[in-house]
């Protein structure tokens, strides 16, 4: 999947995957390298998970849930939450799907976490499975979600709609990856992308010395076929997006609650300019507009709401599919956001969280890009087509 | 059994009395609990009940609001706020069966050394009874 | 006895006849009024002036895509008049906004029907919706309980709205679909109506509210009941909230929670990274993000004594945690305290404005 040469090292997998990871994890925490891991922990009541910050090796191996079913809490948030006020001493190591991974390469680039003691640790990602599945069957979508990874089955369709055409389900900024995707299932692959993972690997006692072009391969042809799968969803979603009235016939049910938003890992203001006072006018003034108009929607702005927030995040949406998970009801936001964000990003040969060096395209421009842009203005002027 | 239990109360007192109640029964050499953690507070309706909240939370084994006595408060009506809202929370609490013996809400005069040092005697000796507060330990809070 | 008038239509066209009727007689400048916007069924408030865009309006449909006291917030202090239907708990929610300097009834016509309870958003967009309706009406006209609606709903004692200028009777009215009978319980409604039929002397049939109320108590005591904190003090809240996942849905669609930046998602409880640090010695674990029950228990302390248990915050949870039957059992419980009955008077303060010396002597010592 990537240009430079990474290398990995192995693990016999004994007693499942997830309990060969908690003790790899268990031994970095072991180490003095890492003081504490970042993982999901299945709630008491057994329908969810959450993000646990540990500290206790006993507690990895009686409570984590490296790899979990569903994400109920984008992993980016959560690191933010620790990180946002800057950095401290604490050395954490975050296990995280490819996504959440994006997300946080994201935040830090935008100042909301900070990476500098942070091991980010990502894993070739079948897909999550909706949360709603899990409230509904908690059993049944964790031992679904287990069998897609011991299967090493990549074309699920009952992962949530993003993730069937998700292309960017292997490594990408990682410092360790996981290769779910090595067709030797009797081992757990360890590839280091980084300094600190190869650091955090050698922590865990793991000789790191092989090239694993067999994983490479696998990566590549699972790619090929996420990448027909966006062609074949995104000529589903181009008709529900293009147009102003199939745009405001996808968002009809809208009820304005901002869930999407909130649940988004990119959208980290804690105000949004949409529920601001800016953004609410004096009172009369709706009662105006509506008798200007015969009638206005409240509440208000619900679509502006969609297009303004895809002006301001687009660029970074990572096509988590968390905004889906969040909405009370169903509207594909995610593959909405997901298909105009490869448009925009694509417009800054962009990929959001990809790499971690890269500015955000809205914080630098080069002078002479976007010469499409450019000649539509020009032609727009020699059309001279007066507005009204 | 472990470790012995060292209790932590959080107490917000009202700068004008109890905070000074709080001065007296030092300067009086009247033994209180170090497990009194005194934070001072222009008046006890400073105290959003989300103070305390946070400070259960957070692990406090008990959280006391200590105020001027009805009547004196020095901006007149604050501490009969503060008792609607301690009486609000303290609905919460028992409504959901948290324990809401780990709150308490005394008034204490600038002159009441005595009774703050009682005060603060009785309630730890309560809490130590009580044990620590169970948030101490949960991680999924 | 109130004055009613009774027309020969069904309910639902004889309010979009009342209301064109206003709009028509420029009695009112504007109505709001829930309404179709689409042949599948999405449904918004229509802020409506003109009464040709009156014929996609629902205003009794018993959905609520969004509890209407925000958008009356928007939309008040108005110079011109407007009429609006709305459910009796968006009405007390309004009512419990303008204690918060959040709107005005100065201008507004109030109707409001007897409430047979709202379906779930989530079931209305995903089951037939003639059937639902259909299976509904059925119930709400013989005076039970709709199978379909919110749990909050069922439990819920206020179907009869508290301060609305017309009421709307619908819950137990055998004859719906052919006749509709507004109770005009205020000058206003009196003088509103006038030339839009013939007002005699009635009013609601107070038997048939009367058994509908047993039902809805009766529910109410399940209802609190199965929310199984009392056993488990603390582990039972993690047991119910355990799987919140912070997204604030809840508080952003309260018709109760105002404030444009709450408190919970401001920067005054965020922690360094240190602060997290000395905890995670102590606990050797904690949650990230935090303060999960922080910000539950934080919004029961702030407003559950008005709340007026809508179930639109069970609505919205996309971790399917009942909010609003905690809320809704927290709330009675700290309103009781002051004999409070939130939505009911709007020009009774709210408890943590107001004290009586006399009080809650027991407290403090
Ligand atoms: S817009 Fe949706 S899909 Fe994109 S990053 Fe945000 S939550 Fe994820
Ligand atoms: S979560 Fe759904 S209903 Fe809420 S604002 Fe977003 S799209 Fe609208
Ligand atoms: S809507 Fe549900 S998940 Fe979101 S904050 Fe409220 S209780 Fe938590
Ligand atoms: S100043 Fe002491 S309670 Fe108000």
């Amino acid at each position: 999947m990537s240009t430079d040469s990474k290398s990995g090292g192995r693990i016999p997998i004994e007693n499942g995957i997830e309990q060969t990871l908690r003790k790899v994890l268990k031994e970095s925490l072991k180490s003095d390298l890492i003081d504490a891991l970042l993982l999901p922990v299945k709630v008491p009541s057994g329908d969810s998970y959450a993000w646990i910050l540990m500290q206790d090796p006993a507690l990895v191996e009686e409570e984590a849930s490296p790899m979990a079913a569903v994400m109920p809490v984008q992993g980016a948030k959560a690191l933010k939450s620790l990180t946002r006020k800057g950095n401290g001493s604490l050395r954490v190591a975050a296990m995280m799907r490819p996504c959440e991974v994006r997300g946080t390469i994201e935040l830090s680039k935008l100042n909301q976490i900070n990476l500098d003691n942070v091991t980010l640790i990502s894993y070739d990602c079948p897909g999550a499975l909706p949360l709603s599945d899990m409230s509904d069957a908690p059993q049944d979508t964790e031992e679904a979600f287990m069998g897609l990874l011991s299967e090493r089955n990549f074309e699920s369709t009952a992962v949530k709609p993003v993730c069937q055409f998700c292309t960017e389900f292997s490594m990408g900024a990682a410092d360790v990856h996981i290769g779910m995707a090595d067709p030797d299932t009797s081992q757990l692959l360890l590839i280091s992308g980084s300094e600190k993972g190869t650091a955090f690997l050698s922590a865990t006692g793991l000789k790191v010395d092989e090239e694993p072009s067999a994983w490479e391969k696998q990566t590549d042809s699972i790619q090929k076929k996420r990448i027909q799968q966006m062609d074949k969803a995104f000529q589903t979603i181009q008709p529900m997006v293009e147009g102003f009235d199939n745009l405001a016939d996808t968002f009809s049910n809208c009820i304005g609650c901002h869930n999407c938003q909130s649940a988004c890992p990119i959208c980290y203001c804690r105000q949004c300019y949409s529920d601001s006072k800016e953004s609410s006018l004096e009172s009369a003034y709706y009662l105006d507009k509506a008798e200007k108009r015969g009638g206005i929607s409240l509440p208000h702005d619900r679509l502006m709401f969609h297009v303004g927030r895809l002006s301001h995040m687009s660029l970074s949406c990572v096509s988590c599919g968390q905004c889906t998970d969040a909405c009370p009801v169903s509207i594909p936001v995610a593959k909405v956001f997901s298909y105009v964000a490869a448009q925009t990003q694509q417009a800054f040969e962009y990929k959001a969280g990809k790499t971690a060096g890269e500015a955000i395209p809205l914080k630098e421009y080069k002078e002479d890009e976007l010469k499409k842009i450019h000649e539509m203005t020009k032609s727009a002027e020699s059309q001279e087509s007066p507005h009204e | 059994m472990g470790k012995t239990f060292n209790p932590k109360i959080t107490a917000f007192l009202c700068k004008w009395c109890s905070y000074t109640g709080a001065d007296l029964a030092g300067t009086s050499r009247l033994q209180y609990p170090t497990a009194i953690i005194p934070i001072k507070v222009m008046c006890s309706s400073r105290v959003d009940p989300v103070f305390l909240i946070r400070a259960f939370l957070k692990g406090a084994d008990g959280v006391l609001i200590g105020g001027c006595h009805p009547g004196d408060c020095h901006y007149e009506s604050g501490n009969y706020h503060t008792r609607r809202r301690f009486a609000i929370l303290q609905s919460i609490f028992d409504s959901l069966n948290l324990e809401k013996d780990r709150l308490r809400l005394s008034w204490i005069s600038a002159s009441e050394g005595p009774k703050f040092a009682r005060v603060c005697n009785e309630f730890t000796d309560k809490i130590q009874k009580m044990g620590p507060n169970p948030t101490r330990k949960n991680m999924f809070i | 006895m109130s004055k009613m008038l009774t027309t020969d239509h069904g309910a639902d066209k004889s309010v979009v006849d009342l209301l064109r009727f206003l709009l028509d007689t420029e009695k009112v400048s504007g109505v709001l009024t829930l309404r179709k916007t689409n042949t599948s069924g999405s449904l918004d408030y229509g802020l409506l002036t003109r009464s040709q865009e009156l014929d996609r309006a629902v205003p009794l449909m018993p959905v609520m895509p969004a509890n209407a006291a925000q958008s009356l917030s928007l939309i008040t202090p108005t110079q011109k008049p407007i009429a609006v239907v709305v459910k009796p708990c968006e009405l007390r929610g309004f009512v419990e906004r303008i204690k918060r300097e959040q709107g005005s009834l100065d201008n507004v016509l109030t109707l409001s029907p007897t409430c047979g309870g709202v379906i779930p958003l989530d079931t209305y967009i995903k089951k037939s919706k003639d059937n639902l309706t259909k299976d509904y009406y059925k119930q709400v006209k013989a005076g039970e309980i709709p199978e379909s609606i919110r749990p909050t709903c069922k439990a819920c004692e206020y179907f009869v709205p508290m301060t609305a200028d017309i009421t709307v009777s619908v819950v137990g009215e055998q004859n719906l679909d052919s006749k509709c009978r507004f109770i005009l319980n205020s000058d206003k409604a009196v003088s509103m109506t006038e030339g839009f039929g013939s007002v005699e002397n009635g009013d609601l049939d107070a038997k048939i509210l009367d058994d509908h109320l047993k039902k809805r108590e009766k529910e109410k005591k399940a209802l609190f009941e199965s929310i199984k904190f009392k056993q488990d003090g603390l582990d039972g809240m993690i047991d119910v909230f355990g799987k919140c996942i912070g997204c604030h849905g809840c508080s952003r669609v309260c018709p109760i929670c105002y404030c444009l930046l709450c408190d919970f998602e401001s920067r005054n409880f965020d922690q360094n990274v240190s602060l997290f640090e000395k905890e995670l010695e102590q606990k050797g674990a904690l949650r990230l993000p935090p303060d999960t029950l922080f910000f539950h228990l934080g919004r029961m302390s702030h407003m559950s004594f008005s709340c007026v248990g809508c179930g639109q915050c069970t609505d919205v949870c996309p971790a399917d945690i009942p909010v609003a039957s905690v809320f809704k059992k927290i709330g009675e419980n700290t309103a009781a305290l002051f004999d409070y009955v939130p939505g009911k008077d709007v020009n009774e303060d709210i408890p943590v404005l107001v004290f009586k010396e006399e009080e809650f002597k027991e407290l403090g010592e």
